[in-house]
């Protein structure tokens, strides 16, 4: 028989009982500090949930999903409602049919499950459905409903109830079935990784605390405006893109582009313009809603609106900053010279030269070759070569030069055959 | 090791190199452009950041011809195309890989990758530019495989000096300006940019080599696991409406407590009936078979462990006999010769009791059956290397069609 425990036996002199003394040590696991950490993901989430779509979180168990949506629950200031959606049948979201005295008189109403009438009588929250991917088709389907239509059996979710999913990625899943393509089509997918410094020194006491962003009312129109243009440039150039099932085995159960999921994408363009967050929060949140493939070409067509306009350039050379960056200044430098030729005059032309000489000016030459040879190109018999030429002349010994060196290099690898 | 420091970079020169590099490989341009030049005298030739920063010693640029310097230009960029810093960050957590020395091997294995098969065709081989020969590796790997397959020895004495930068094996050096520097790209830029390269690429795709055709389809879609995804094709098949899963009266539904005096049918789930047709044709390879073999038991697993729910099929040009599964693994395949799997599929679709999945385990060197059958079909299928060893010997050109719109289709290997 143990005569002794590993806790301080009571006495009278220290009345403190051992469960006492542990949740003292408990207390003092818990508490923690939180410092300012820039954190895409969780601004990701955020924004999407600002924008009332339907986020879902993929990532393997236990690396902090369920933590995330806490601080976002208590930064958002709304009360938190966790469902384990695979251990629900679908009964649990399409209601449970209650008979009432005459059913054929009155009908039979479906009930829904508890919390759901108390999220409804909130009137406000934050509803979490976990392990959705190990949820049953039947279940899936049942979810649809509630996912899109806000309904769970007769209960309408009220406006204020933000939905957010978490499912883990089939390689982990061990018995999991994967989403079906409608459904995955009504969320924003978002890849949830940790990240090995934060949980290091979220262990040792201190977690991150992300900035939230918020919406500048000022810059509400502007922000439609912008994501009406961005994506509708898109699609009226793509059409392709307007629609596309998933076909290929590993893009099941992701995101796809579909007039649903581009309309997500312009809602969530706007809220990111109007919210001023980074592109690459953007970028997580536009490849999560339409899939990688579009997403890019949408994101890319995103930068191209941000470059000078080849017009304003051509009425006035020095009238905006050519970007930094080579290839944008290459791409802003084509765009030029293609206006010329889409309307050749004279005036046009000079102007032309002239931007040409000040990108010689302000960065690498071997940038400004292609647009010059084609710029030459166009000229008219009538036109005289403008003085500003001469300050290209680098350009051309440039260009020959490099033409030299792959005359001897294409010697050179054929000699090796 | 440079003695003449006072020279000043020569930027004509470099960026003269950079053009014909552009030339030489249109579509990399992009990314070529995208680069911002750092000049630097602590770097020994030329070296990339993850953040898109091309470190440049003036030195080397003096002792380089222009030919020679445009491949270094593509070698440099094709670390940061090639994502090398990411995924040596991860060979380095997956395998536990720590310290300088393993650095330098995934450095030296990602120049590997990139030098086998990048220069030729107009673009000079560096001087000193490291070759998987050079290392008596076989060529035509990734970065991944080539770091298991040497050591730091003396073979490698001469390349220790070897330096690409963080951007080809992720470790931060200290003369690199770091995130917070100046002209760095974010994360989304440079996707970005490695997006419109391989987008340039496969919509021209004569132009290309066939590696970097191969990396452009996979940069934004990397392959997965195909166990993991046969498996879930499978399940998702099995367990759709329909399949596997009805309405019932033989027991209550659980609504039936709120709903007294009535009968409410419950959803059961019975286990479904999975039929596995295995292509047991000359074309497809024993080893091929023996994992296809492993599969079928996986799958009988995935479905519920009824071994007695499966039925093998083995399929050449005629069907054999139906097998169940329980009756041991040993599941005679016979066969050889051509395959017509329509015959297995007719022969599989007779059984009793109808299955509600078809699996097809075959190398897809055959005739489809015309119609969709009526029960959901999931297709494993070998890749074939080699197109040209078609199993019509008479008609070289003859290409098998692909599987059908109604099969889900997993590249097995």
């Amino acid at each position: 028989m143990p005569t002794r425990t590993p806790f301080a036996m009571p006495s009278d002199a220290d009345p403190l009982s051992p469960l006492d003394v542990a949740a003292d040590l408990l207390t003092m696991l818990r508490t923690t500090t939180t410092e300012p950490r820039p954190d895409i993901q969780l601004e990701a989430l955020t924004l999407a949930v600002a924008a009332d779509l339907p986020v879902l979180l993929w990532g393997e168990p236990g690396i902090g999903k369920t933590a995330a949506l806490t601080q976002l629950a208590a930064s958002l200031d709304l009360p938190l409602t966790t469902v384990i959606a695979s251990v629900h049948e679908p009964s649990d979201f399409s209601g449970l049919p209650i008979v009432g005295d005459d059913p054929a008189e009155q009908g039979v109403p479906m009930a829904p499950p508890d919390w759901a009438v108390r999220l409804v009588r909130a009137g406000r929250g934050l509803l979490f459905l976990d392990e959705l991917s190990t949820a049953p088709p039947a279940v899936q389907a049942a979810l649809l409903r509630l996912v899109l239509e806000r309904r769970i059996g007769a209960l309408q979710l009220p406006p204020d109830v933000r939905i957010v999913a978490a499912a883990n990625p089939r390689s982990s899943a061990a018995d999991g079935w994967e989403l079906s393509p409608p459904l995955a089509n009504r969320f924003v997918h978002l890849q949830w990784t940790h990240d090995h410094e934060v949980v290091v020194r979220g262990l040792g006491g201190t977690w991150p605390r992300a900035t939230l962003p918020r919406l500048a009312p000022e810059r509400l129109a502007e922000a439609v405006d912008f994501a009406r243009r961005a994506v509708c440039t898109l699609l009226a150039a793509r059409p392709k893109l307007v629609h596309q099932l998933p076909n290929s085995e590993s893009r099941r159960g992701g995101p796809w582009p579909s007039p649903r999921s581009w309309e997500m994408t312009l809602r969530l363009i706007a809220f990111a313009t109007a919210s001023g967050v980074s592109r690459d929060v953007l970028s997580l949140l536009v490849r999560g809603t339409v899939g990688d493939g579009p997403g890019l070409e949408l994101l890319a067509g995103l930068d191209r609106l941000d470059l000078p306009d080849p017009e304003v350039l051509l009425a006035d050379p020095t009238a905006e900053e050519l970007p930094q960056r080579g290839d944008l200044r290459q791409a802003v430098l084509d765009g030029v010279v293609a206006a010329v030729r889409s309307r050749p005059d004279r005036a046009r032309w000079d102007a032309a030269w002239a931007l040409l000489v000040r990108a010689l000016e302000t960065g690498a030459p071997d940038l400004v070759v292609v647009p010059a040879t084609t710029l030459a190109s166009l000229r008219r018999d009538d036109w005289d070569v403008p003085t500003a030429i001469e300050n290209l002349a680098g350009v051309v010994t440039l260009s020959r030069r490099a033409d030299e060196a792959a005359a001897r290099a294409k010697t050179a690898t054929k000699v090796r055959r | 090791m440079s003695t003449d420091t006072d020279s000043a970079l020569d930027l004509d020169k470099l960026f003269t190199a950079r053009l014909q590099a552009a030339r030489a490989r249109p579509y990399l341009a992009t990314a070529l452009f995208a680069l911002h030049t750092v000049e630097s005298r602590r770097v020994p030739t030329m070296a990339v950041d993850r953040h898109w920063r091309c470190y440049v010693s003036p030195s080397f640029v003096d002792r380089t011809p222009v030919e020679e310097l445009a491949g270094v230009w593509v070698h440099e960029v094709s670390h940061l195309l090639r994502d090398h810093h990411g995924r040596s960050d991860r060979v380095a957590r997956e395998r536990e890989l720590t310290g300088p020395g393993e650095r330098l091997r995934m450095n030296i294995a990602a120049d590997c990758e990139i030098n086998d098969d990048v220069f030729g065709d107009g673009l000079v081989k560096p001087e000193g530019a490291v070759e998987p020969a050079s290392l008596k590796l076989p060529t035509g790997q990734l970065m991944e495989d080539y770091l298991r397959q040497f050591q730091l020895g003396p073979r490698t004495m001469e390349l220790a000096w070897l330096d690409c930068g963080s951007g080809a094996d992720g470790l931060e050096r200290e003369w690199e300006l770091g995130p917070d520097g100046a002209h760095g790209l974010s994360e989304q830029e440079r996707d970005a940019v490695r997006f419109r390269v391989a987008q340039g690429i496969t919509g021209r795709p004569g132009s290309a080599p066939e590696g970097w055709r191969r990396w452009a389809e996979e940069a934004f879609h990397p392959p997965q696991p195909w166990r993991a995804l046969l498996g879930a094709a499978v399940r998702s098949a099995a367990s759709a409406p329909g399949a596997g899963e009805d309405y019932s009266y033989g027991r209550p539904s659980r609504r039936s407590a709120g709903v007294p005096g009535t009968v409410l049918p419950s959803l059961r789930r019975r286990p479904p009936h999975v039929s596995v047709i295995i292509d047991t044709s000359g074309s497809v390879s024993d080893a091929e078979l023996g994992s296809a073999l492993l599969e079928v038991a996986a799958i009988s697993r995935a479905v519920g462990g009824r071994r007695d729910l499966v039925t093998v099929v083995p399929c050449d040009a005629a069907a054999r006999i139906a097998h169940p599964l329980c009756r041991a693994e040993g599941i005679p395949l016979l066969g050889g010769g051509g395959t017509n799997l329509r015959a297995g599929f007719a022969k599989a679709l007779r059984s009793h009791p109808k299955p509600d999945v078809v699996v097809v385990l075959t190398d897809g060197q055959t005739p489809w059956p015309g119609s969709r059958p009526p029960c959901r079909t999931v297709v494993g299928l070998f890749p074939r290397h080699h197109p040209r060893t078609t199993w019509d010997e008479d008609d070289p050109d003859y290409v098998p069609d692909s599987p059908p719109d109604w099969a889900r289709v997993v590249q097995i290997g």
